[in-house]
This record gives structure tokens, sequence and C-alpha cells, in this order.
């Protein structure tokens, strides 16, 4: 039903009518059955919007002069003519009107639009075409456009079509304004003309034949629809060469997601790299740049393991004076090799029985690993095992001669390294019979008589030529000097040191005393004996004096914290004597000691034994400094090179120090004969006692009688192969070498470096370091 | 039997306590393998059991005795577990596990046994200051009085300037064409537009050499794909001659600290510079140990660094003061006025101190800048980051940096000079994981930008946070190849993904700068809108000036 055309004047008695009463007229004539609206607006807004007729017949709107938003919310249905341009919004939210504008469109043309269409038929503002969109039960929406339009339009677009056709536009620098499709996530826009600064989200892409179709037969409609057909023939260039036209279409969701930039990789070597000429540290260090796991093997693991068997001295030997290795003796009695293990001690002292059976302290029971755990072990009889191993005496085999003077333990050790290695020694000793302080001094309580015989005796069978009774003069000593090609001093110390105190005189000297009693002489001391010193000296003659019996009351003083060994100073005071310190004597009388301090000790006799120093007599002063002390180096060698000086002559120490002395000695001998450079003495690390793993030891297990077994083993491989079994990567294996030798070697290829074969190696053989 | 000494260190001293599954174990080494402290170590225990049953062949005993292995803790003063994690990471069992103590005991026995301060990196643990930052909100929405801005779509301009910005008196122009031209020889000093986010100054020797060069890429790619202008301050340990010989040299901020390292290699290479560097930066100071000056512990001063330092194998510490230094004014003279002139006057050239009661008069001195030479103004707070400190340093010293960045921007403002010198501020920025969030406020504060340097780190991987965990930088063992210059360690530095992740959470946080200025309907830097903020706590507001809200 087509009604009368109405026509709308909206100057009213000229007042302007306004949107509300004109939206008014119009629902009252559609719903009279009118279809055509003649509106000649006065700005009102809205016109056209959102009206339909009740028999789904068409609307059709001309109108000139509309104010904002014609034909937004348009339905289907609804054509609309505007005569002239229209201000913003034109077609918002269109979903099916056919809105027709004769010149410009306002801002926001086509905002919104889901459906129909909208012909314009001169230039849109800025954001037209923004969040168009297409809904799929509907026709997508249509703008169409013959200029150009202002800057972010189509923003945010999720669908439908725009054709912007830059009709006298040619010369602008961008037909889509700037920023152009900002967001654009859907829908195609068709541009004839330039396009600067269009969006990231979209892709300019060439027309295809579809496109072409869809242009011409659009254009048709649109120019038809605006009554401009004659630019049809201008706008339809689709030459590939010469055509203006493009598409716009939004990128995937999946295009979207890719990052169309160059990867850091790729900008590191090809830009980075290549400007720079490598890393910018490559003049200062290599690195590969490629990046490690956090485990490792090969060059890259963190730390790596080594067996370092026998690189570390266990606490025995490492505390050991002499060094003697009686982990090692320990191993050979474990492998059976019973002689080889009494033997070895020999070749590192002449006295296993005597010093370290009987009056050695044994600092190697002292820092025992297996003390740690319950008890040491038992080096005593260790040593005392060795007492009646035989030497068979070797050939001598140089021509240079050796002179030592002193038969104590020094001499004695240094003739016994040295006449074993096939040099001619002499020895010249003062006393009757050699063996120094073990024969003069000692009280047989400490080492048995038979003992020490059978070691002196054993020392005797090698061969070495000796003078006893022969105290070294001025004289002899010269011809010692020129005749001998080497000469070792060891004649230990002698001279007890008295202090000047006043009514020292009334002293007696501890080291006369001790030799004394040895030899059978009794003094009569009294009921009251203060000792003047506590080393192991001092308690020596504490024992003494006990031993010459009538005494009852003992004191040992020092000056200082007695440097004697706890276990001397126990025996001294299981005795009965009493140790004080610090005292310094002021004077001694008849009555007793008198302190610095006040105090009065009552003393029928005062033994002074503070240390006893060697006597030089023979020598000339240039052996000696200001104080007369021996002058010497740190191979032990006097300031005439062919002369050594060893034991108590250099310092006092214990038995264990002199027998070490005349061991290294006896190695600089030798190189000083053999013209070779000589060498201070070398000592290994002790094993750090945190290496030894006393958990695989069941504790106090007396029914384990054998010593052997008990012996952790500190630093010194047993061969158990547990570092093999239990390597994680498989990376230790087992090498046989000549003489039943053998060799735990890791491989890096295969090794982490975690540390398993060091963490649970009973020995500490395996070392874990880190990897440089 | 093992002696226990109740005096010696316990595990249960120790700040994190590994827990360990000997029954999930087999024993495959990767924990040990892979810990860079030595906090874990094979070992061996002993097991005995004892069983006794009474049956028809009478009272039946039998013995159960054996030694296994196991993972245990080290208990050592020195080598310690952080709590790292990378144990927990390597194992394929989950058989190792690592939980705080919460006992805070460590400190007290670690200085009682070596008599030794607490040295370590990171940044403050305490947590006493709280976030002053989080109490504030960007509340000033733009709600139907202003268009809102769309943070995705829209464009932004979010450079802000490094350099000295004088004062529009002593702006000369001509009027030419109808165009204002500057006056010729008006010797304007150098300005430059950058990125307000600025990768803070870590040296060469704190860092590893891979941790370093990911960063100095991170900032090439952010400037020449991504087209964001950041800028990356070297930090003072030396920079390597070929990248001051590159045209990479144009993103570096270059310092001079106390100690001056490297400096004689930067003279030599002036003539062969292809770019100047992006500016010039003096460090007086900074945040994590104000008054304190570098230190580098001599297990990180490895061959590289002694020879781009030019210092032998020692710890280093640098003065805590520049030592020719001993007022503002001579700063200023000596300092600033040499920079210029060395790189003649083409160059900004800025000051950072660390935060401190004192900041506002410096700033005010510095505003006084007669000669035009101050560049920039970097303030440090205290929850900056560091990788070598007395932890009573990081703990107890310092100034938050909140505060302080807005007296000295109200400082300048009161003499309406606002702006003239850019302030910097830096000292737990991001430290809550957004970054954005803390640049914004600090910007709408006054800052004209922020510095980062600990977030980068833990950008790159860094396993440590500030509730005690790892903050092993100082000993060189970073288990991630970040703070190390064991060659082992830093291998596991994936230079690419590092500076990948760098990139990224840069971009992610410039998008969500956009998200802050779009609602504030800035397409610009806010600097000093502090209208765009409010603030749930009332102290704070009064404090900083901006509106209580609750």
């Amino acid at each position: 039903m087509n009604k009368e055309k109405l026509v709308i004047n909206t100057i009213e008695n000229e007042n302007r009518v306004s949107t509300q009463n004109l939206m008014q007229q119009i629902w009252d004539a559609i719903s009279d059955g009118c279809t055509e609206f003649d509106i000649n607006a006065c700005g009102q807004h809205n016109i056209g919007g959102s009206v339909w007729s009740k028999d789904g017949s068409d609307l059709n709107f001309y109108i000139k002069n509309p104010g904002q938003r014609v034909g937004a919310m348009g339905a289907k249905g609804t054509n609309i003519y505007v005569e002239g341009s229209a201000p913003a919004d034109t077609g918002w939210l269109n979903s099916g009107a056919k809105i027709v504008v004769n010149g410009d469109s306002g801002d926001t043309t086509g905002h919104c639009a889901a459906s129909g269409k909208i012909y314009i038929g001169g230039n849109v503002g800025t954001r037209s075409g923004a969040l168009m969109k297409k809904d799929p039960k509907f026709p997508a929406p249509e703008l169409w456009v013959l200029g150009s339009t202002g800057s972010f339009s189509f923003e945010f677009m999720g669908g439908g079509i725009a054709v912007i056709c830059g009709l006298d536009c040619e010369d602008m620098p961008s037909v889509l304004g700037d920023r152009a499709c900002v967001g654009m996530v859907g829908g195609i826009v068709y541009v004839r003309g330039n396009i600067k600064n269009l969006s990231d989200d979209v892709f300019l892409l060439d027309l295809d034949e579809n496109d072409i179709e869809f242009l011409k037969t659009g254009l048709k409609t649109c120019l038809t629809e605006l009554k401009k057909e004659e630019y049809y023939d201008k706008l339809c260039n689709f030459e590939p060469a010469t055509t203006p036209w493009h598409k716009i279409v939004a990128k995937t969701y999946e295009e979207r997601q890719k990052q169309n930039n160059i990867s850091l990789k790729t900008f590191r070597v090809n830009k980075w790299m290549e400007e720079i000429g490598g890393s910018i540290f490559s003049d200062l260090i290599t690195d590969d740049f490629q990046s490690h796991d956090l485990v490792q093997t090969g060059d890259a693991r963190l730390r790596k393991p080594s067996w370092k068997n026998y690189a570390y001295s266990a606490p025995c030997e490492y505390n050991c004076p002499i060094k003697i290795p009686t982990q090692k003796r320990f191993s050979m009695l474990r492998a059976g090799k019973i002689k080889e293990a009494l033997e070895l001690v020999l070749d590192y002292s002449p006295f296993p029985a005597s010093v370290c059976g009987q009056v050695c302290p044994n600092l190697c029971l002292n820092h025992c690993s297996r003390g740690n755990f319950d008890e040491p072990l038992d080096v005593k009889m260790l040593g005392s095992l060795s007492k009646d191993i035989k030497i068979e005496p070797v050939e001598i085999t140089h021509n240079e001669k050796i002179a030592i003077i002193g038969s104590g333990v020094a001499g004695i050790s240094a003739a016994w390294q040295l006449r074993r290695k096939g040099y001619y020694v002499e020895m010249y000793e003062s006393a009757d019979k050699i063996g120094g302080k073990l024969s003069q001094v000692i009280p047989e309580e400490r080492l048995h008589k038979e003992i020490l015989e059978t070691e002196l005796e054993r020392f005797k069978s090698i061969g070495v030529k000796i003078h006893t009774s022969t105290k070294v003069t001025p004289k002899l000593f010269k011809e010692i000097e020129s005749n001998f090609d080497a000469v070792i001093i060891a004649i230990g110390g002698h001279n007890p040191v008295v202090i000047p105190f006043e009514g020292y005189e009334r002293l007696i000297k501890g080291l006369n005393f001790l030799k004394d009693a040895k030899n059978g002489k009794k003094y009569n001391l009294g009921e009251k004996v203060v000792v003047i010193g506590a080393g192991n000296a001092a308690m020596d003659v504490i024992t003494e004096v006990y031993k010459q019996g009538g005494v009852k009351e003992v004191t040992a003083i020092d000056i200082r914290e007695p440097s004697a060994f706890e276990k001397e100073i126990k025996a001294a005071e299981k005795l009965g004597a009493k140790i004080m310190y610090p005292c310094f004597t002021q004077k001694i009388t008849e009555k007793g000691v008198y302190l610095k301090d006040g105090r009065f000790l009552e003393a029928d006799s005062v033994i002074i034994s503070v240390g006893d120093r060697p006597i030089f007599d023979f020598l000339n002063k240039d052996y000696l400094d200001e104080k007369s002390r021996i002058q010497f180096n740190e191979f032990m060698q006097t300031q005439n090179e062919k002369v050594f000086v060893i034991g108590d002559a250099i310092k006092p120490g214990l038995f264990t120090n002199a027998i070490a002395d005349g061991k290294h000695v006896s190695d600089n001998v030798i190189k000083f004969l053999s013209h070779e450079t000589l060498t201070p003495v070398k000592e290994k690390d002790l094993i750090p006692s945190k290496r030894i793993k006393s958990e695989y030891y069941e504790c106090y297990n007396s029914n384990c009688d054998n010593e052997q077994n008990r012996c952790m083993s500190c630093g010194y491989c047993r061969d158990c192969g547990l570092c093999k079994q239990s390597c994680p990567q498989n990376a230790i294996s087992r090498i046989e070498k000549e003489n039943g030798k053998y060799e735990y070697i890791s491989d890096p290829n295969k090794c982490i470096g975690c540390g398993i074969c060091a963490g649970l190696c009973p020995c500490g053989i395996w070392e874990i370091e880190w990897c440089q | 039997m093992t002696k226990v000494n109740i005096n010696s260190i316990s595990k249960d001293d120790l700040p994190w306590i590994v827990e360990y599954d000997s029954e999930k174990c087999m024993l495959c080494g990767h924990c040990v393998a892979a810990c860079s402290f030595d906090a874990i170590k094979v070992d061996v225990q002993k097991r005995k059991k004892v069983r006794a049953i009474s049956n028809e062949e009478g009272f039946q005993i039998d013995e159960d005795q054996k030694a296994i292995p196991v993972i245990r803790q080290v208990i050592d003063a020195n080598n310690f577990c952080r709590g790292c994690g990378i144990c927990t990471k390597v194992c394929p069992n989950g058989a190792i596990k690592i939980t705080r103590n919460r006992t805070e005991i460590f400190g007290t026995r670690y200085r009682a046994k070596t008599s030794q301060s607490v040295k370590r990196g990171g940044r403050s643990n305490l947590h006493t200051e709280g976030r002053t930052l989080d109490k504030i909100k960007v509340g000033r929405i733009s709600q139907m009085t202003d268009p809102s801005l769309d943070a995705l779509r829209h464009t932004f301009d979010l450079r802000t300037n490094l350099g000295r910005v004088v004062s529009p008196d002593n702006l000369n122009f001509d009027i030419e064409n109808g165009e204002l031209k500057e006056k010729p020889n008006q010797n304007l000093p150098v300005n430059t537009s950058i990125y307000p986010i600025m990768f803070s100054d870590m040296s060469i020797g704190a860092l590893s050499p891979r941790m370093w060069e990911a960063i100095a890429i991170a900032t090439a790619y952010l400037n020449e794909v991504k087209g964001i202008p950041i800028r990356m301050a070297t930090g003072e340990g030396g920079i390597p001659d070929k990248l001051l010989k590159s045209k990479y040299l144009k993103y570096m901020i270059l310092q001079i600290a106390s100690g001056h390292f490297g400096w004689n290699r930067i003279i030599n290479a002036m003539p062969y510079m292809q770019e100047d560097p992006a500016g010039i930066l003096i460090k007086i100071g900074q945040g994590a140990k104000p008054g304190d000056g570098g230190l580098l512990m001599a297990e990180k001063n490895v061959k590289l660094i002694q020879e781009i330092r030019g210092v032998p194998k020692a710890d280093l510490l640098s003065p805590p003061n520049h030592q020719g230094l001993y007022s503002i004014e001579e700063s200023v003279q000596k300092m600033f006025l040499s920079m210029n002139c060395a790189f003649k006057f083409k160059v900004p050239v800025a000051i950072k101190v660390a935060a401190s009661s004192t900041s506002v008069s410096v700033y005010n001195n510095l505003l006084r800048d007669p000669y035009n030479i101050v560049g920039g103004f970097f303030i440090d707070g205290l929850q900056g980051g560091t990788g070598a400190a007395h932890e009573i340093s990081l703990n107890h010293t310092g100034h938050p940096i909140v505060s302080k960045l807005r007296d000295c921007y109200l400082a300048a403002v009161h003499q309406g000079k606002q702006g003239q010198i850019p302030i910097f501020a830096g000292g737990g920025i991001g430290m809550n994981g957004n970054l954005a969030a803390d640049t914004f406020k600090m910007i709408c504060l006054g800052a004209n930008g922020v510095f980062i340097g600990k977030l980068i780190l833990q950008i790159a991987g860094c396993v440590g946070n500030d509730f005690g965990k790892c903050n092993g930088c100082n000993t060189g063992r970073c288990p991630v190849g970040i703070t190390t210059q064991n060659p082992k360690l830093m291998q596991r530095l994936d230079v690419d993904r590092v500076a990948e992740n760098i990139v990224n959470y840069i971009c992610a946080t410039d998008i969500e700068l956009k998200k802050l200025l779009a609602p504030v309907g800035n397409s610009t830097l806010p600097i000093g809108r502090s209208d765009a903020l409010v603030c749930v706590d009332r102290n704070v507001a009064n404090r900083l000036d901006i509106q209580y809200v609750c």
C-alpha cells in the first residue's frame, strides 16, 4: 500500500520542529500506511533510523539538510536519499537500510554498520567505517565513498565491505587519511589512490578477478544511485599495470600471532656480530654462544674427578717426621705380603722397634683416622715386628767417601741410608758405644736393652766403619774435612743448658743425671726435688728421680705451658709429680727455689732440664754465627758445601726428627756428590679427614684381630671397585698395569662430574675439582 | 664416632634446608653435578638394624649393617645452600627439594664464626618498607570528561628526554618565512629523545660477558627492530673495545664511577668511534648500598675483567666517593664539565646518586647549572639491587625512592624549573613484576623516566628473590650464568633467549604503559601529572601531595 507521499517541512510558524515531533509525524504516517517521505529538514537527528512498515514494504525518505545520524540504526527496507551533504554518523549502526548521500558525509560515517548499503557522493570524515561488522545471518554491510576518508578510518573493522574511490583525490598523500585500519580484524576495504601509514594489522593486496567483478557491478549500482554514471569509466581502470585500486584485508588470527620481526638469533648473528666483527668480547674470550644444560659431560662439566692414589699422605705418614707410610704397610699386610711390609719400614728408619715400637710418642697414632672413629691402630706393635728383620749388606758401588761425626740416631740414620745406597761411610763417636741418647740417656724402662742392641747390631751389619771413643778435635776435623768427600755433623746436644740464676751452681744438670743414672750411679736427692723445665726430657728426669727412690715430692716448673707430650705428663703425674707454670725462678738456695712472684718451693735437690746444646768445639768460627750456633741452609748444608749438619746439632727434637734429618740429608749428600741440584724436603699434603669414610667400618669391632683390616687406608686405594660399580654414567674403568699395578680412570665423555666416586670412596682417593 | 660440637654451624642454622629422600633417589648424580654452590655432596650413611625374635629355636638375633650412599647437605659457613633450587630442577625423581629455614640465625652464626660481615647480592630482604607504589592507583580515568584512548591501536609517543633543557627565556628564535627558526650560535645544550625505561648500570664483572652482551643485543634490537629507543647504561667495569668502535655505541650510556675502570680504553677508542655514546652517567652512589663503593669479589675478577679494568686479581673495592670530589660545585665543575668537554658537548651528561635525605639540596644546587651542562639527575632508592654488597648496607641503609623523586620534582616546580634537568628514578622499580605500573606512577610523580637492573636479571632467568632465595651473585657461582665469570656456569645462559626475553618484556611493558596512558587520555608521557594518581594510604597521599581515596 502506497499512500501519497508525505512532504514534511520542518519549519512551522517560523519554529523548527523538534526531532521528537518530526519522528512522531513520521511514525504516525507509517502507521497510516505512508511509505514515501519528502523531508525538508532543519538539522533534525536520526531521520530514517529504526523505522519499518507493518507490511514489510519499503519506506523511502528523500531528505534535504539532515542533522546527524541519518539512517542510524536503519532497518532493512528503508531507503534514504540525501540531497547534498550529511553531518556525522550517517548510517551509524546501519542494520539493513540503503543510504545515499549525494554530497559529503561527516565523521564516523557507517560506524558500526552491520548490514545495508551506504553510498556517499563526496568525502567522509574521520573514523568512518570504524567497527563495521558482518553478521552471518544478514548480508554484509557496504560503504561506498566516491571521495576520500578522514584519518583513523575503518578502525577495529570486523566485517563488511568498504569502497573508497578516491575520485578527484589523486593528489592526496592518502585517500584514507592517517593510520587507517588500526585494529581491523575482518572485512575488505577497496581503495583507489594513495595510501599512507596504514596499520600493521592489515595487508595491502592487488585485486583479483572476483574483486574486479564485484567492483564493476557495484560501481555501476553506486554511480547510478548517486546519479554520477559519467565517472564509471574513469573509476573502472583495472589494468594491472596502471590500476590505482588496492584491496585491504585484515590479517587472520593466525597471521596476527606470527612475529614478523627477525629472531634475536638472526639479529645477533647477521646484524650485531656482523657489524662488530664477532661478539663484543671476541678479542678477549672465545665463546661459541652454545647454551648448555645444567648437567653436562666432557669439557662443559662444572667439576671433574681424578683418581689420586697416594697423592696425599695418610695422617700416620704425614705426622711421622720420617714419613713412614704406615698405610702402605697395612695395605701390604692385607695383601698377605708380610715380609715386604715389615721390610718397608727399614727403608725409612733403622730403628722401627726401638723408636716406633718403644720410645717414640707415636704422632702417627695420635692422628690416625681410625682414632676419630674408635681407637687408633697399633703402630707400636707393627714397629716392634720389624725388630728381627735382617738386611743383606750391599756392596760399595761409589768412590766417594762420607764421614759422619756422631753416632746418635741422626748419624746412624744418615749412615744407614748412605751405606745401603752403596756409599762408603765412616763414623766418629766420642763415647765408647754408638747409639747416642738411645744408648746413653733413655731409661731402660722406656727402651729395652735387648731391642736396642738388636737394632744397633743390624746397623753394624751393613758395614759402616765406626770409630768409637774418638773425640773429634779441631785437628781431626780438618783431616776429616780433607779426606772425605762429604761430612755430616750429627753430634746431638750434649751440653745441658744452665740458666745463671743466683745459686745456679747448686743445680744438677738433667742430661748428666740421666746419663749417670743409666750407668747405675745413685744420687742422694733428698725428699723434695724441683725440676726446672717441663719438656719431654724433664719428664724422663722425673721418672728417673722416682726410680732413684726416697723421694716424696717432685715438682716440675716451667715458664710456659709444658712442652712435654700429654702422655709423658700424665705418666709423670701418675708417679706423683706436680707440674706448675708459669714459674719464673729468682734464686736457688740450700732451702729450695724462690720464684719471682714471691712463692717458695722447698727443695733438697734442684735439677735443671731445659734443653741441651751441641758442642761445636771442633769447628772453626767460620761455621758458626755470632751466638756460636752453626749456620746452615734449607738443605742442612753449612758454610762449607760438603759439610752438612743434622739432628739435635741444629735443633732439639724427637728421635724421629733426628732420623728424618738423617734420611733427608742422605738424599742431598748423594745429590751433592753427583753434582745435582739440592732440594728441600718435599712433603705431600695431608689427606683431608672428611674424605675418609668411617661409615664402612664397624665400631670397636674387637673380634677383628687383624689391625690391617681396621686400617682405613687413607688416601691409598684398596682396589674395592666401589667407584666403578656406583658411577651412574658407567664412566669409570679399571686399567691393569705392569707389576700388578692398576689405575682407575673416569671417561670425561661419559662423566657428569657428580662426584659419586669421590663421595663414596672409602679411602678418599677420588678427588672432585672444579674444571678450569 | 662423629663428634658433634654445639658451637659449630649445624644444619638447623643454615638459611635453607635440603630435604632428601633416599628412597626416591636413584643416585644419578644430577643434583650434585649441577649445584654450583657446592652445597650438597655425595656421602655415605651407615645403617644398622638389629632384629630379634624368640621362636622354637630360642632367642634369635640377627643384624643387618651396611653403609649406603646418600646426598647430604654441606654444612659450612661459606659453601651453604642458597636455595637456588637447581637440584630440584634436575632431579628426575623428585627426591630432593629445598625449604627456607624460618630462623634467621645463620647471619648470627656466620658473624660469630668468621668475624666477617655478611655479604651477598640481590636487594633488601627485609620488606619492612612496604611498597609505596602499590598503594597508588591510576585513578583519574577519562570517563565522559574527555575521550580515553585505545591502548592497543592508537599511537602514542612514549619518549622522554635526556639532556639539559634550557628555560624558554634562554631560547632565541628568528621568524623566517613565517616559521620559527633557532638563532645560530646559541650553544644550546644537547638533548635526546629516549624511551623512559633505561637498562640500569650493571658492570661487566658483576655480570657475565654473556649476560652483559645479551642486554646490549636486546637494546640494539629494541631500537632497530622494534623502534623502541631504549638506552643501556653500561656500569663501570670497562667497555669492550669492539663495542666502543661500533655503531651500537649510540645506544650506550657510558658510566664513570669512583674506580674509573676502563676509562683509559674509552679515551683511546675515541678517535675510532663511529657514533657518540647516548650519554655519560657519573655514578656517585647506588641505592642498594648507598655510601659504599663497587665491590667485586676476587672470585669474579677473572682475566677478562683484570684486562678491561686494568687491575690485578684481588677483591675490587671501589672507593665510596670520587677521590677528587669534595662538594657539589666541584662535581659540576670537574665531572660535568670534563665529560661534556670529552665528548665535545654533544653527549648528555647525567649524574646518579643514591637517594638520601640530602638529595633535594643536591638537585636544587644542580638546577642552578649556569653552564647548561647537567643533563640528568638519577636517583636510586633503597630497593635497588646489586651484585655484591654488605648485607647491612642492603637491609639497613638507604632512602625509599618515591617520596625522594617527588620532593626533587616539586623542588624544581617550586622554582619553575621542572623538566630542565630530567630526573630518572630507580631502586625496586618493577620489583612486584609490573614495570609499566611503577614506571607510569613514577612518571606521574615527576620522573622523566626510570631505570631497572635486578628486574632485567629476573627476566633473564635469575632464580633469586627478595625472600632470601639465592642472592649469591657475589660468590661468582650464579647457577644460571648471569652473575658469574666462570665459563662453565656462564654457558648455562642462552644469549639469544635472554635477549629475546628482555625484548619481549619491554614490548609487553610498552603495551601496558599504553594501557595506563590510554585511560587517562594521554598520548604522551604524563610527566608530573600527579592528578592522574590517587592513593589509598592517607599518609602516603599527604606526603606525595596526591589525592587520598578510600
